[in-house]
């Protein structure tokens, strides 16, 4: 296995990861909220939503603009 | 951030913070913190448009901080529509699919994504905290769960970016997320359906 598939592999188990945390926060009663839930709260003071949004506004640059 | 107590009708703009806890706020901030550390980063990587967004964001939040002001969520309210019509939906296609045609990082491209960039931004910074029926507190177990994915997420990127030959050449060995994206950007199609996802992911960022 080169070192490029564990990178990979890596990035994959990030994204199953995620996944099921938002599996889980559909069961009754879960302790583990939503990403929606976590971003609603974040962005709840002026610091977490120009935070939040400062990152989105970075993805567009970093993939796009010079 | 600090925070006073909520004022009633007509009471704003009247009080003001005291500065030492609130620069002790500002250092205690994670935000302000990560972002410096991107923009620090982004600026060693050569990407100085980039780091100047991080940066100004991190230095306003600081500046909120640190200076006296007007109390947040006073202010008018600005609204940001729930549903979008056709129109406006029309119209982000049609930015996707023409923007999508020019090729990246070119000057055309970087003022096209800046403008809606910076108009969200504004809008966050001006916005009211989410007044509806969000949660008010997550359980612990939760916030350390997916703290835990994207920690881990930034540091395995980190990682392999610091595993490059040099912060500003790509790796086959160790790519990052914007290596292996690489492929699917360097087409027209591609490039407009990401720049659609982002414009829908920030619609969606609006609305919390």
């Amino acid at each position: 296995m080169s070192s490029h598939d564990v990178a990979l592999a890596v990035y994959v188990l990030f994204v199953l990861g995620g996944l099921l945390l938002q599996l889980l926060s559909s069961r009754d009663g879960s302790r583990i909220p939503s990403l929606g839930s976590v971003i609603t709260r974040v962005m709840r003071t002026r610091s977490g939503r120009v935070g939040i949004v400062a990152g989105w506004a970075w993805l567009g640059l970093h993939f796009f603009a010079r | 951030m600090p925070r006073l107590e909520k004022l009633g009708a007509g009471e704003h703009e009247s009080r003001h913070l005291s500065p030492a806890p609130a620069i002790g706020a500002a250092v205690r901030d994670p935000i302000i913190g990560i972002l410096l550390l991107a923009g620090i980063f982004d600026w060693l990587s050569g990407n100085a448009i980039h780091s100047v967004l991080l940066f100004t964001a991190a230095l306003a939040l600081a500046w909120d901080a640190i200076v006296p002001h007007p109390i947040e969520g006073t202010g008018p309210a600005v609204p940001v529509p729930t549903r979008l019509g056709p129109i406006p939906v029309a119209g982000a296609l049609a930015y996707s699919v023409i923007i999508g045609g020019f090729g990246r990082y070119s000057w055309t491209t970087t003022i096209a994504v800046i403008v809606p960039a910076g108009a969200a931004l504004a809008l966050a910074w001006r916005r009211r905290g989410h007044a509806g029926p969000g949660p008010k507190r997550l359980d612990p177990v939760g916030e350390v769960a997916w703290a835990s994915v994207f920690v881990a997420l930034a540091l395995w990127e980190l990682t392999q970016l610091l595993l490059q030959p040099s912060l500003t050449t790509d790796s086959y060995a160790h790519p990052t997320i914007s290596v292996l994206t690489d492929p699917v950007l360097t087409t027209h199609p591609g490039r407009s359906i990401v720049l659609f996802l982002w414009l829908a992911l920030g619609w969606f960022l609006l609305q919390r």
